[in-house]
């Protein structure tokens, strides 16, 4: 407290400054008598000066994505080669109940289900985070070349060591790597523009090659074993790298909050956000390794599914308002494209596993054909 | 703390209620490149506070450029632009957006936002993300809102406005923004006749409230009837400065765009006006 006496509450202090000179001064009001802006519930603490702004179509959409990804976790875990009632689910994921039914629940579903959430949701998180960057829907990192940099470094390693060593080390060597590349090669215009877009997917080809080129000269069992990195699976996940995942997810999750406001006016132009008090340059590096980071991590985990990060950042659009970049949300519904996407890859021709890269592909492509088609959108 | 080190005499009633002044913007032997091109060379300007000051010159003779400099868009190859004297460089971003308001050329906001959603935007230099909303957030937003007259379309999307109510909506942010300085490049270029006048007079408006306005202009006319002070630039350099009514003659103005020109006085203001503009005659 008596580190806060310095800091009196905002609202009580008006400064009497020439900058003020031609704003009608009013009596001071208390924090709590301030009217939210419409579409907003104001929460002040106005003995530390802190307030906040909540706004209640985001509030309500996170939750609702939030019950949906329930639903769905619970469906998950219910379904299967050997399906499960969703009320014998529960007591089995806290440990109880049925010990086959407990074994099944918490060694082979559970896992999965979280690599599943964990990946969709960091695929979308540096989605939303690369196409803020860009000003363009279509600039997620699969798009840009991140996803296939870190697949040929993961794969790399798969074929070349016989035994993988590090997988998500690899795959951020392998983004970073692209990412450098595609930036090199968008030489100077930055990450706007078609330049850096089309430099992007060169470098994906370039690395997607390299992985066909690596998977074609080593003997079939070891192909074998590299072909899930190569279309995006769940059914080979490297020990260690889901924890991480999970790890560098919370924190990447934390980081992209802290720098909503940042993301927000980052969609203006340059001049517009610098004029408002952003330093752009060292924003725009930061949000980019983020991204980077996110990316090569889930890639480590589920290959490269990189459709996610394209339908996930566009759901959480279209049901949120334009006044802010929806990070939650995207993060949210990444984890539930996912989720869906590898239940039927897993249930729809069981016993035979669909790649859940192969799924998301097969939604992805017909949603990418309709983002590039349809008319001119209008917001309500 | 430092305070109490101060004697009462320091900090005399007097001083404390006397008119503080705007900060003085100036440039102090600034020069910038674009690319390898030399755009701007040793230029030293000194904006007078409170008035509104019209960059006029030719096409690429450096008058968007020196603007943003003056923003700190650009990063000057030598010199220095003083802000109280103090070099902007070493300002942190957010404290010189308190200080300074900029509208770039051809402003594009995301898609779907209202007139009040985007003049919120102008609060954000005041606001963290410990501090979100204030009273002063609330009474500024809507100030700016009265000021630029856009109390009707205080809700309508961007997009749904004409070409000078979503220019004014643009000022009004620059207004939220609360900054003694503003910096307006080329704001009425894609605008007619009428819509242009909205914007100057709104222009006027603000500097009759004290603001210091600084406005990179195509249009001499215009910047003759609508500034105080008239800054004729060529080549990267100033060639001019002074009020319109004394420093805009026939020789000025072939000098800056190699044209002839007739200038009358109008009536009503008393401001330059060009009559009979025609290409220079060029020697056989």
């Amino acid at each position: 407290m008596k580190v806060m006496a310095n800091h009196p509450p905002l609202t009580d202090v008006v400064t009497p400054s020439h900058v003020l000179n031609n704003v009608p001064i009013h009596t001071a009001e208390h924090a709590d008598s301030v009217p939210a802006p419409e579409g907003y519930w104001h929460i002040a603490l106005p003995r530390w000066g802190y307030s906040f702004l909540l706004e209640k179509r985001a509030l309500a959409v996170n939750i609702g994505l939030l019950i949906a990804l329930l639903a769905s976790c619970l469906l998950y875990l219910s379904l299967g080669s050997v399906p499960l009632a969703p009320s014998a689910v529960i007591p089995a994921v806290l440990g109880k109940g049925d010990m086959m039914t407990a074994f099944m629940v918490q060694e082979l579903r559970l896992p999965r289900l979280a690599a599943a959430c964990f990946a969709g949701a960091a695929f979308a998180l540096s989605g939303i985070l690369m196409q803020t960057l860009a000003r363009n829907r279509l600039a997620t990192p699969g798009i840009i070349g991140i996803d296939n940099g870190a697949t040929a470094f993961a794969v790399a390693s798969i074929v070349g060591m016989s035994v993988s060593i590090a997988p998500p080390a690899m795959a951020l060597a392998g983004a970073t790597t692209a990412a450098v590349l595609t930036f090199g090669l968008a030489a100077g215009s930055g990450t706007q523009g078609y330049r850096f877009i089309v430099a992007g997917i060169g470098v994906g080809a370039v690395f997607g090659a390299v992985t066909q080129l690596m998977l074609a000269r080593v003997a079939i069992d070891t192909a074998n074993a590299a072909y899930p990195w190569t279309v995006g699976s769940l059914n080979a996940r490297p020990g260690g790298a889901v924890q991480l995942l999970g790890v560098g997810l919370a924190l990447g999750v934390i980081a992209a909050l802290a720098l909503a406001r940042s993301l927000t006016l980052l969609r203006f132009k340059d001049a517009t956000a610098s004029g408002l008090g952003l330093r752009v340059k060292a924003r725009r590096l930061q949000i980019l390794m983020l991204s980077v980071v996110l990316t090569a991590f889930a890639v480590a985990v589920a290959g490269p599914v990189g459709m996610v990060a394209l339908i996930g950042p566009e759901i959480a659009r279209s049901l949120s308002s334009a006044r802010h970049v929806p990070i939650m949300a995207a993060t949210l519904a990444g984890a539930l494209v996912m989720l869906l996407a590898d239940l039927a890859g897993r249930t729809l021709l069981a016993p035979i596993e669909i790649p859940v890269g192969i799924v998301t592909a097969v939604i992805g492509g017909p949603w990418l054909l309709w983002i590039l088609m349809r008319p001119q959108r209008s917001r309500p | 703390m430092n305070n109490s080190s101060l004697s009462p005499e320091q900090v005399s009633p007097g001083q404390v209620s006397a008119t503080p002044v705007s900060p003085t913007l100036a440039t102090d032997a600034l020069c910038m490149s674009y690319g390898q091109r030399r755009v701007i060379e040793n230029l030293d300007i000194s904006l007078p506070s409170g008035q509104v000051t019209a960059i006029v010159g030719p096409n690429g003779c450096g008058k968007s450029t020196l603007l943003s400099g003056l923003a700190r868009l650009h990063k000057p190859g030598s010199g220095a632009v003083l802000l109280d004297s103090q070099d902007i460089q070493h300002l942190p971003a957010r404290q010189l957006a308190t200080q300074l308001a900029l509208l770039p050329q051809e402003a594009v906001a995301p898609e779907g936002l209202t007139v009040t959603e985007l003049i919120r935007f102008g609060r954000q230099p005041h606001q963290g993300w410990l501090r979100q909303w204030s009273a002063e957030d609330q009474r500024v937003v809507q100030y700016a809102l009265d000021a630029a007259g856009l109390e009707d379309l205080a809700d309508r999307p961007l997009e749904a406005l004409s070409g000078g109510q979503r220019q004014r909506a643009w000022i009004a942010m620059t207004i939220a923004q609360q900054t003694p300085l503003l910096l307006l490049d080329e704001p009425t270029s894609a605008l007619d006749l009428g819509h242009q006048i909205e914007v100057f007079e709104l222009v006027r408006h603000l500097a009759c409230h004290g603001r210091t306005v600084v406005m990179v202009l195509h249009d001499l006319a215009s910047a003759c009837r609508y500034s105080d002070n008239l800054i004729a630039m060529r080549d990267g350099q100033i060639i001019a400065q002074g009020a319109p009514a004394e420093v805009v003659t026939p020789e000025l103005v072939r000098e800056l765009y190699q044209v002839d020109c007739t200038l009358l006085l109008d009536p009503d203001t008393g401001s330059p006006l060009l009559a009979n503009v025609r290409r220079v005659a060029q020697p056989a």
